[in-house]
C-alpha cells in the first residue's frame, strides 16, 4: 500500500508476484456451473457474418468467399455518414453481409431499414464493379471482439493486393500536444498508415504520442502485420455525434486515388447530407 | 494524470489546471453559436436557433434574454445553468435600480455574474457553471459595452466575439471582416453578425436569431421576416461582388 499526498491510499503494484498465485488457486475452485456460464457468455459475445436476406451464416471469411481490390471501412456515425451521402449515393451498391455482435455497449440491429441512431455493421460491394467493397460500421466492437471480427472479414490468410482506407472520428480532447484545445481547430484530420502504403495521404500524419484505438488500431495492426497497403484517417471533433461540420471535415478524402472514381456529385451528395442530419437530429434540452 | 485531478473542483493539478473549469469549457461548445458585436451606436446579439420539437413551444426556447431594459444577454452552454444565472443577474439589476436609483453598468453586471461564476469554482460540492455569455448594453454615458463571461469566471471587454459551438470559426471571420467600414451604421453592423452566423448555421437564415439594442431604446428582437430580408440582400451583394470579380478577372 502506499500514501499519496492528498493522505488517499492507493494499492501499489507487487512484484513479487504472490497475486498471481492467488488467482491460480481461485480458477482451480470453478465449478461446471461456472464453466458453463463461461461458455454461454463466450458464445453469446461470439461475432457472426451472415447475409441479412436469408438469415444464414456465411460460410468461409468475407474476403475469401469474394475478390477485393478495395475496401473503405467507416467506423462511428460521422464516418459512417459521410459514406452514405458521398459514396453510397453515387452508384448502386449491392450488400454481401452484416456483422452480428453483442457486447455490454451495443447489439447489433436486425432491422432491414437501418437509421443512424442504430447500432449496425454492414458490408456492401459495388455492383459495375463488385470488387469494390464497403463497410459501415455503427456499432462498439468490443476488445475480445476485434479478433474474431477481422478473421470474419479478412480470413486467416488475406490477400495483400487490396487497398484498404478506413474512415473514423474521435473526440479532439483524445488529441495529445502541447497546444491547448481550445486553440485547435476542430474538426480536423489526421492519418496513419502502414508500411506497405504507397500513395498520397490527404493530410497531415499522425504525431506522436497519439494513438488510435478500438477496431480501427485492429483493422490497421492486423493490415502493418499482414503487409497489406492500409491508411486510416482520423477525424478529431469536438461533437462525437451526427454532425453536419464533422462529416464535412471528411471531404479532402474525396481527391484520395480510393475514393476519387466513386463519388460523381457532391453538390447532391451534400444536400443529401443535410437531409440525413434533420432527419435525425436529437431533439435535447440540455444544451442551448 | 488528469483522472486523479479532474474529481473535486477545488483541487490543482500538478501543472496548475483545475480540469473541472477545462471540461465546463467542453460544455459550452456542446451549445449552439452566439455572436455579438459592438457597433458606433448599436449593440448586436445573433445566435443560432436550435431546432425544435414538433409539439415543443418555440417561444420557450430562448438564447437571447433581457436582464434590464438597456442591457441583454446571449448564451451558450447548460440550458438550466443559464436560467440560474440570468434569474441571478435580473434580481440583482433590479436590486441595484432601488439601492442606489441608477440601473446597472453593462460592467457591472458582468462582473457580477463573473464573480458569481468563480465562487463556483472554488466551493466544495459544487460545481462550474457550464456556460459562456456574451452580456450587451449601452451604459448611462451612451457608449455601447459587449463583454464576454466563461465558466471560469472571466470577464472581459470585446468589439465583437463568439460562443458555442464553431466559435473559433465565426471568431476567425470577424478578425477578418470588423473594420471600422463594417460597423459604419446600424445596418452594416447588423449584416456583419448575420454574414459571421452564416458562416456556421445550417439552412440560413431560418435558424438565426437576432437582437439589437440602439441608443436611448429598448431591446428589438428581430422577426423572422426581417433576418430573411437581411439575409437576402447579403446574398445579393455576395453575388454582386462575385460577377464584379469574374469581370476582373476575364
Amino acid at each position: 500500500m502506499a500514501a499519496t499526498f492528498f493522505g488517499e491510499v492507493v494499492k501499489a503494484p507487487c512484484r513479487a508476484g504472490t497475486e498471481d498465485e492467488e488467482e491460480e488457486d481461485e480458477r482451480k475452485k470453478e465449478t461446471p456451473e461456472d464453466r458453463e456460464v463461461r461458455r454461454q457468455l463466450a458464445r453469446k459475445r461470439e461475432v457472426q457474418l451472415l447475409r441479412r436476406q436469408t438469415d444464414t451464416s456465411l460460410e468461409v471469411s468475407l474476403l475469401e468467399k469474394y475478390s477485393c481490390s478495395k475496401f473503405i471501412i467507416a467506423i462511428g456515425g460521422n464516418a459512417v455518414a459521410f459514406l452514405s451521402s458521398f459514396v453510397m449515393n453515387s452508384g448502386v451498391w449491392e450488400e454481401v453481409g452484416c456483422a452480428k455482435l453483442w457486447n455490454e455497449w451495443c447489439r447489433t440491429t436486425d432491422s432491414a431499414h437501418l437509421s443512424p441512431s442504430e447500432a449496425f455493421c454492414v458490408f456492401y460491394h459495388q455492383k459495375c464493379n463488385p470488387s469494390v467493397f464497403l463497410c459501415q460500421c455503427s456499432c462498439y466492437v468490443a476488445e475480445d471482439q476485434q479478433y474474431q471480427w477481422l478473421e470474419k472479414v479478412f480470413g486467416s490468410c488475406p490477400r495483400k493486393n487490396m487497398q484498404i482506407t478506413i474512415l473514423t472520428c474521435r473526440h479532439v480532447t483524445d488529441y495529445k500536444t502541447s497546444e491547448c484545445t481550445g486553440s485547435l481547430p476542430s474538426p480536423f484530420l489526421k492519418a496513419l498508415k502502414t508500411q506497405n502504403f504507397r500513395g498520397r495521404v490527404c493530410c497531415s500524419l499522425l504525431e506522436q504520442p497519439n494513438i488510435v484505438h478500438d477496431l480501427p488500431a485492429a483493422v490497421l495492426s492486423y493490415c502493418q502485420v499482414w503487409k497489406i497497403p492500409a491508411v486510416l484517417y482520423l477525424c478529431y471533433t469536438d461533437v462525437m455525434k451526427l454532425d453536419l461540420i464533422t462529416v464535412e471535415a471528411f471531404k479532402p478524402i474525396l481527391s484520395s486515388r480510393s475514393l476519387k472514381g466513386l463519388v460523381k456529385n457532391i453538390p447532391q451528395s451534400t444536400e443529401i447530407l443535410k437531409k440525413l442530419m434533420t432527419a435525425n437530429e436529437i431533439q435535447s434540452n440540455i444544451y442551448t | 494524470m488528469a483522472s486523479r485531478y479532474d474529481r473535486a473542483i477545488t483541487v490543482f493539478s500538478p501543472d496548475g489546471h483545475l480540469f473541472q473549469v477545462e471540461y465546463a469549457q467542453e460544455a459550452v461548445k456542446k451549445g449552439s453559436t452566439a455572436v455579438g458585436i459592438r457597433g458606433t451606436n448599436i449593440v448586436v446579439l445573433g445566435v443560432e436557433k436550435k431546432s425544435v420539437a414538433k409539439l415543443q413551444d418555440e417561444r420557450t426556447v430562448r438564447k437571447i434574454c433581457a436582464l434590464d431594459d438597456h442591457v441583454c444577454m446571449a448564451f451558450a452552454g447548460l440550458t438550466a445553468d443559464a436560467r440560474v444565472v440570468i434569474n441571478r443577474a435580473r434580481v440583482e439589476c433590479q436590486s441595484h435600480k432601488l439601492t442606489v436609483e441608477d440601473p446597472v453598468t453593462v460592467e457591472y453586471i458582468t462582473r457580477f455574474i463573473a464573480t458569481l461564476k468563480q465562487k463556483y469554482t472554488q466551493s466544495n460540492g459544487r460545481r462550474p457553471f457550464g456556460i459562456s455569455a456574451l452580456i450587451v448594453g449601452f451604459d448611462d454615458d451612451g457608449i455601447p459595452r459587449l463583454y464576454q463571461t466563461d465558466p471560469s469566471g472571466t470577464y472581459h471587454a470585446w468589439k465583437a466575439n463568439a460562443i458555442g459551438r464553431s466559435a473559433k470559426t465565426v471568431r476567425e471571420f470577424l478578425e477578418k471582416n470588423y473594420t471600422e467600414e463594417a460597423i459604419a451604421n446600424d445596418n452594416e453592423a447588423i449584416k456583419l453578425a448575420i454574414r459571421a452566423l452564416l458562416e456556421v448555421v445550417q439552412s440560413g437564415g431560418k435558424n438565426i436569431e437576432l437582437a439589437i439594442i440602439r441608443r436611448n431604446q429598448p431591446l428589438k428582437m428581430f422577426s423572422a421576416k426581417e433576418i430573411e430580408l437581411q439575409v437576402t440582400e447579403i446574398e445579393r451583394e455576395k453575388e454582386d461582388a462575385e460577377k464584379k470579380k469574374s469581370k476582373k478577372t476575364v
